[in-house]
């Protein structure tokens, strides 16, 4: 460790030699391993943000129940269904939505086009009674909720939720396919140029060891260098990424306002690092096969 | 110092370099190891490094014993070796005084220390002004001044140099062999292999070995 720190300087300026010597081979691995981890970024930004999203429609689990207005006419009729559902096991709160409160929801979340509502001549939404609920006894409520006599539609958020969940499964498998393919894409192309520096300086090398210098030590700049290609890939993913995401985010503010995004700044910081720790490991590794590979060779 | 008893080196291809040698250098002595070229002299000093082993005998530098499977006792051994190749092995598109410190960077020394040292080997072979000269600009006795000065540096105590003059007319030659002399003292020896017999030269310290098909013989000179 003491022999590295007291030639940092010198271990540095080996590094840049051999990046020099190379220069071509090590610019188009940077940005082979750029493009790499940025492919990766993507994926896991969409793995992160379909979970995201998720959670937080998990988080306002909604039910919508619509009355027969043939069955439940009375205010005091309404009260009473309301009461019954209140008490269903796994139903948190229970309230009705009139006509009104449902159109001005509308109107908000449709926001500069809550015009085209004007079209209509009358209010064209029903009142409904809103249900909070443990996700967990969906089933069940549903179950009692059905059985009701008054109920006319339930109107529940299962099909949105399992396409999310189906997207976010698809994601996370995909995530773990493209992780490990990133991960041995990198080793090969770190290693191979690895490879190709010892070679390229194996009568420096052969010099070294009969100076009497430590394996380690001959070895480093190999080390460093390939960390430092794959940190400049991981820094250039991550540029690349960061600008993606605030493109997306831009456009997608828009027109689907109402997608909860988890926050941008979060989301960018959290997967540059992820990146950056990724391809420093991947560096790492990729430098000490290489190193390995010709030692055996 | 160095300790050969029987030592005979045949390679794979059945060839023997080196026929049951026998060979003792001590502290301070002065070795010239003469011969044609193929005669056993660059064999005889990759046994010296641990480059070759012995196939049959045995040999013991500054103690240690060189045979195969001592890998880290001789790379430990070759810290305090100083040696200077044929060809050099100077590191191109480095400078001289990066080449000269090349062989000292993994001694732990302070970052002065290290500086001073191949500041003053620089100055020993007389080529301080060209410390920040690339090696690929220099002479071929310039060159080989360098690989002396990286040998020397590290204040090794036994000087390795295999055929120093090879490269060199007889003027440059002679510069060459006068300063490899001038580093020997009680503590350090140094050997150098020549096939330029008519060169040398030496006192009552100096050594003179003749090579010939893989055998050694003891000549007496002056």
């Amino acid at each position: 460790m003491k022999t590295i720190l007291l030639n940092t300087g010198y271990f540095l300026k080996e590094v840049r030699m051999m990046i020099r010597l190379n220069l071509l081979s090590n610019c188009l691995t940077l940005i082979s391993t750029g493009l790499i981890f940025f492919i990766l970024s993507m994926i896991i930004s969409g793995w992160w943000v379909s979970s995201h999203v998720v959670n937080v429609v998990q988080g306002e689990a909604e039910i919508n129940v619509y009355l027969d207005e043939n069955t439940v006419k009375t205010n005091n009729e309404v009260t009473k269904m309301i009461d019954s559902i209140g008490h269903i096991e796994g139903v948190r709160a229970a309230r009705v939505v009139d006509q009104d409160e449902a159109y001005h929801r509308m109107e908000e979340i449709l926001g500069k086009e809550a015009s085209v509502l004007n079209n209509f001549s009358e209010n064209p939404f029903s009142s409904f009674v809103e249900l909070k609920i443990d996700l967990e006894e969906i089933d069940p409520v549903l179950e009692k909720l059905n059985r009701l006599t008054g109920v006319e539609h339930i109107r529940d958020n299962r099909e949105v939720l399992d396409r999310l969940r189906n997207i976010s499964g698809v994601l996370k498998i995909v995530g773990f396919l493209v992780v490990i393919a990133v991960g041995i894409s990198t080793l090969v192309i770190i290693s191979h140029i690895i490879r190709l520096g010892i070679s390229n300086n194996k009568e420096q090398i052969n010099t070294l060891r009969l100076l009497g210098a430590p394996e380690s030590f001959i070895a480093f700049p190999f080390l460093l260098e390939g960390l430092l290609l794959t940190l400049g890939g991981g820094l250039l993913a991550g540029a690349l990424a960061a600008f993606s995401i605030n493109y997306l985010y831009a456009q997608m503010a828009g027109p689907l306002p109402f997608i909860p995004l988890p926050p941008r700044e979060a989301l960018v910081s959290n997967l540059v690092i992820a990146v950056l720790v990724l391809s420093a490991v991947l560096g790492i590794i990729g430098s000490l096969l290489g190193l390995a590979s010709t030692k055996s060779n | 110092m160095i300790d050969v008893k029987g030592v005979s080196l045949r390679f794979p291809n059945g060839t023997t370099a080196l026929n049951n040698i026998d060979l003792q250098v001590k502290p301070g002595d002065m070795v010239y190891v003469t011969g044609p070229s193929g005669s056993g002299k660059t064999s005889l000093l990759k046994l010296f490094m641990g480059i070759e082993y012995p196939t049959s005998g045995s040999i013991k530098v500054l103690g240690q014993v060189m045979a195969k499977g001592q890998t880290e006792q001789i790379r430990q051994l070759r810290k305090i070796i100083g040696p200077v190749f044929q060809d050099f092995k100077l590191i191109e598109g480095r400078t001289v005084a990066d080449n000269v410190m090349l062989g000292m960077r993994f001694l732990d020394l302070p970052r002065d220390q290290l500086r001073e040292n191949a500041r003053q080997a620089l100055v020993r072979v007389g080529l301080e002004h060209k410390a920040l000269s690339l090696v690929e600009n220099l002479s071929l006795g310039e060159s080989q001044r360098v690989a002396i000065a990286r040998a020397v540096a590290r204040k090794p105590i036994l000087i390795l140099a295999d055929e120093p003059t090879g490269n060199l007319d007889k003027d440059n030659a002679l510069k060459i062999l006068e300063l490899l002399t001038s580093f020997i003292n009680e503590k350090t020896s140094v050997i150098i292999t020549t096939h330029a017999t008519h060169l040398i030269e030496g006192d009552n310290n100096t050594k003179f070995i003749r090579m010939d098909q893989g055998n050694l013989y003891w000549e007496r000179r002056g």
